[in-house]
């Protein structure tokens, strides 16, 4: 065993050098060469579904960039790793940079994984183009100038608007609220992001009940009773995963969808199992940053959402385009670059900053990358109805969009410092 | 539905004192069974109220993998039971790719099974009548496993082997058809509960190992091996859960793990310790 | 004398590793250097005492939360201060729970550990304030000796200084369980765990002991846990969760529990293990299950014990 792991380590180490030799002595290949791109996309457990929706637009876009030739003419090749916890990803995240030697790296969707990858994408030098997990403590803690991390839209904006149609609809209609969240970060920013804006508003609600059950649980009964029991006039939710559609059974089963108003701020996340026989209509519901339905759909969305169905039997999500789009904006951005450069491969550095304020045609249309590196998007939610004749889970009718321009905190400036600076 | 698992857990460990870790699994197992069982029966004609039956065959059907399990687990027995534990670790880690990989890492749910029977209003508050079905069908086991340990040859033997295996096997008693028997009751128990369990909610990959730690403290608070420990321990962790969450939410988890590391310490042997396996 | 030349030249491949090997698998000997350190805490109660604990991940995550708070939340980033702390913070910690699991023993001692660490683990989940809750707590660079090595970037700081000064801590480590465990009271472990009852009739205080190397067992998993921090910059709740005390006692049983070396060989092979098998297949839990189970049921003696050709105790 010891001398065989020596053994190994000099053979392996010989093979690299002779690897690295290789790719010294062929500069004039480098152009043939494909572009390295490391995935890194959830498989197992909760957030898999999304992991595996995130993975379907960046292959998606794969597709498209290399059949219609690539980057400069190199081809797009994307070396797929596991998400999964925070420090098993960082390895995951230095395993793409050093060993698989990639150009960039895009995905991650969990908190913990962003909180943890932020730094690593700093001290790696490798730019990371991340699909969610943007936290206020990721943002404004740990990575207030990063280089080489691009976030996605601020956690809180689909609280954000949720918030402001919840004012517009039911200004006067409520007193009492209940807030069902999943115990992390993200559903306590939420929350407190929603209790901020009613009281902006001038809504003067009482908390009846704040509950949080684990992200992915698979029981509610008790957080049913408990909301049961304390009667609120609306509920607050912003699940995504796997446990919306049970926590809305359950509710339903107890009779809660009766009389109370629901506002799911991100239920648009598994909305094909928000089935009609439990999910009321009339609630607000928001899609994220993608409505597969929207009348006012490109005709790129239109086509991805037709593959999508053919393929996957599935109506897709937001987490496809967020993905979709870190590809995109990395290839306008290297060409953005090398229109600079005299159409050679731009350097890394070139490439960073154009990326910074890139804009580009993602699946909901024109998207942008911030010039501290957040990205702009535009958001889908509406209000519930059953009145659509294909499906047999709810959909939303009218869709109402709002852009990060309007419901994400500009750069700079603390969520909460804003949300009290606002006029209404 | 905990009760079923921690039933099985019991069953298991009482008569081959083997701690099966992948009791969730099979919980898990049993969900997603279920799930498949039902869309397949309702696709093929059975009418809707009659899809409990669908269910149940589903998660009984899987109590197959119980004898081949449990020939694996016999190939170490009589080593340390420390080696069995970390088999059925290693069963965990198997079952939940096995999961992945023939039911995709979604989510998976029943459609429109919960609400068949409609719903109740009992003190005020309204339940769904498929609620009260599973916790008559709990009721009804643990009574039947009951009368099977009390009153049958079958349990009778068991009863003796959980006692004394050496003593019974002199006595006549195969040893190997026993356990056999009584692991594949186990996996069945874990099964059907996870089966029984899906109408309201969703399979996902994950409920083997989040469910298995909440087994584990069912069956601490009642009494390792005790079938009656099983039940007021399940009914314990789930009244202190609705407590917790309708007090103070922050304490949900700890307030169990504390209750359980106090049973151990004051009462090492569970609160119903010495009750009929 | 194979085995001492075998040693030696292990030891010299380890150390001429950063000049050998490419950074990425350095950065990977790292954790296998941080988790042979935990494993030989646990290959103590296992190995020599017989006792399986299902939550010595409980003081990894301990020591990894150690580190997140000296260095995001006190500003100390001194290595040296926060291992000794982790320790100091284990031994804390490790008395009541110690007392409470050494009164049982086998599947008893299993559960209630396992109890332990799922405690742990809501208090890191729930406790939003003082652990971050899911996210948890960033761990910033540490200072090694009083040098921050600012002339190198982390990757360079981590396959140069801090990959010497893990495997220094490792060596250290070793030396000082070798001490242990052929000391008098190691002696007593291994009667206590081939037979209590003739090992409390010579005069050995089974309980006592068993504490003792429980104590031990969580200072070495804390040290190991404030190392592990480092390189992956965070300590998160995840560490503390049960199935990451059943990789612990995986590792172990991998590299081989009789001998005195096989926390180190097993946590190196898991690590590698498991990057290569990630690479490959999305299903690398079921080839990792079936693995152990081919492990516990054909060489329980894991890799030594197949080199060694002992026969399965």
């Amino acid at each position: 065993m010891r001398t065989t792991r020596r053994q190994f380590f000099t053979l392996t180490g010989g093979a690299l050098a002779a690897a690295s030799l290789r790719l010294d002595v062929a500069p004039a290949l480098a152009q043939a060469a494909p572009v390295k791109l490391g995935i890194l996309a959830a498989k197992a457990g909760v957030l898999a579904p999304v992991g595996e929706s995130g993975l379907r637009g960046v292959q998606w876009a794969a597709e498209r960039i290399n059949a219609a030739g690539g980057i400069l003419g190199r081809k797009l090749e994307l070396v797929i790793e596991e998400e999964s916890s925070p420090k098993d990803t960082v390895e995951r995240f230095r395993k793409l940079a050093l060993h698989d030697k990639v150009d960039a790296v895009s995905g991650a969707i969990s908190t913990g994984v962003g909180l943890a990858l932020g730094p690593v994408a700093e001290e790696m030098k490798t730019i990371w183009l991340s699909w969610d997990a943007t936290t206020q403590k990721g943002v404004e803690e740990t990575m207030p100038k990063p280089k080489y991390s691009f976030r996605s839209t601020d956690n809180e904006c689909e609280a954000v608007m949720a918030s402001i149609l919840t004012g517009r609809h039911w200004k006067g209609k409520f007193k009492t609220v209940a807030g069902i969240n999943p115990d992390y970060s993200y559903g306590r920013d939420n929350w407190a992001a929603f209790l901020a804006i009613m009281k902006k508003y001038g809504m003067d609600v009482q908390v009846v009940s704040e509950l949080w059950p684990k992200l992915g649980a698979t029981d509610f009964t008790a957080h049913v009773a408990a909301l049961a029991q304390a009667k609120p006039d609306l509920i607050f939710s912003c699940h995504w995963a796997g446990d919306t559609p049970i926590f809305m059974k359950q509710a339903h089963g107890a009779g809660l969808t009766k009389s109370t108003k629901f506002v799911l701020t991100t239920g648009g996340g598994v909305h094909e199992s928000l089935k009609k026989e439990f999910t009321p209509e009339g609630a607000i519901l928001g899609y994220n940053t993608f409505y597969f339905e929207h009348a006012r759909a490109s005709a790129l969305a239109r086509e991805f959402v037709r593959w999508h169905q053919e393929k996957f039997k599935e109506w897709p999500n937001y987490e496809s385009d967020h993905g979709y789009f870190t590809i995109v904006a990395y290839k306008t951005a290297v060409e953005r670059a090398a229109r600079a450069a005299g159409s050679k491969w731009p350097s890394q550095d070139a490439i960073i900053q154009a990326l910074e304020g890139v804009e580009a045609e993602s699946l909901s249309g024109p998207r942008r990358y911030r010039e501290d590196h957040i990205m702009e998007a535009t958001f889908f939610q509406g209000i519930t109805t059953h009145r659509n004749k294909a499906y047999d889970f709810v959909t939303i009718d009218p869709v109402e969009t709002m852009t990060t321009r309007q419901i994400q905190k500009p750069s700079g400036v603390g969520l909460y410092d804003w949300i009290n600076g606002w006029k209404v | 539905m905990l009760f079923l698992v921690a039933a099985g857990l019991q069953l298991v460990f009482g008569v081959q004192k083997i701690l099966n870790l992948a009791c969730g699994s099979f919980y898990a197992l049993g969900a997603y069974a279920g799930v498949s069982a039902v869309t397949w029966a309702l696709g093929h004609g059975l009418p809707a109220p009659l899809f409990v039956v669908a269910l149940l065959a589903g998660g009984l059907a899987l109590a197959v993998i119980g004898p081949p399990l449990e020939r694996l687990l016999r190939t170490i027995d009589g080593r340390d039971e420390s080696f069995q534990l970390l088999l059925t670790f290693a069963l965990v880690l198997m079952l939940e790719d096995v999961i992945r990989f023939v039911w995709g890492p979604a989510p998976v749910q029943l459609r429109g099974a919960y609400l068949v029977y409609g719903q109740v209003t009992v003190a005020g508050s309204t339940v769904p009548v498929y609620n009260l079905f599973v916790i008559a069908a709990g009721g009804v086991i643990a009574l039947g496993m009951g009368l099977l340990l009390t009153r049958t040859r079958f349990g009778r033997i068991v009863r003796a082997t959980a006692e004394n295996r050496e003593v019974a096997a002199a006595l006549g008693v195969d040893m190997r058809r026993v356990y056999r028997r009584v692991f594949t009751l186990g996996v069945a128990l874990g099964t059907v509960g996870g089966a029984l369990v899906i109408p309201a909610t969703a399979a996902v990959s994950e409920m083997a190992i989040e469910v298995i730690v909440d087994a584990f403290a069912v069956v601490v608070i009642g009494g390792l091996g005790s079938m009656r420990g099983a039940f007021a321990g399940a009914l314990i962790v789930g009244v202190l859960k609705a407590g917790a969450i309708a007090t103070w939410p922050e304490v949900e988890m700890l307030a169990i793990y504390v209750v359980v590391i106090g049973v151990l310490v004051l009462r090492p042997a569970g609160l119903f310790a010495g009750a009929t396996p | 004398m194979i085995a001492r030349v075998a040693g030696a030249a292990a030891m010299l491949a380890l150390l001429l590793a950063p000049v050998l090997a490419s950074p990425y698998q350095l950065t990977l000997l790292l954790p296998a250097f941080a988790y042979a350190i935990a494993l030989l805490g646990l290959n103590l109660l296992f190995g020599t005492t017989g006792l399986l604990s299902f939550g010595h991940a409980l003081f990894v995550a301990l020591g990894a939360y150690t580190a997140a708070w000296l260095t995001t939340r006190a500003g100390v980033l001194a290595l040296e201060a926060i291992v000794l702390a982790a320790a100091a913070l284990a031994a804390v910690i490790a008395l009541p729970v110690g007392l409470l699991c050494v009164r049982y023993v086998k599947i008893s001692f299993g559960m209630l550990t396992l109890a332990f660490g799922m405690l742990f683990y809501s208090f890191l989940y729930k406790f939003y304030l003082v652990t971050g809750g899911d996210e948890g707590i960033r761990v910033l660079r540490p200072r090694l000796l009083g040098q921050t090595f600012a002339g190198l970037d982390k990757v360079g700081f981590l396959t140069g200084p801090f990959y010497y000064y893990a495997l220094a801590l490792l060596v250290l480590a070793a030396l000082v369980m070798r001490r242990i465990v052929r000391s008098p009271f190691g002696l007593s472990l291994r009667a206590i765990r081939e037979n209590p009852d003739k090992a409390a009739f010579v005069g050995v205080s089974v309980r006592r002991y068993r504490f003792y190397a429980f104590m031990i067992a969580a200072v070495f998993g804390a040290v190991g846990g404030a190392l592990l921090a480092v390189p992956t910059g965070l300590a998160d709740p995840q560490l503390a969760y049960w199935t990451h005390s059943g990789n612990l006692v995986f590792m172990l049983l991998l590299g081989g529990f009789h001998h005195f070396l096989g926390p180190v060989v097993g946590a190196v092979v898991f690590i590698f293990l498991q990057d290569a098998v990630m690479s490959l297949t999305a299903y690398w839990r079921f080839v990792f299950g079936a693995l152990l189970a081919v492990v516990v049921i054909f060489f329980p003696g894991g890799l030594l014990g197949l080199l060694a050709r002992e026969r399965p105790a």
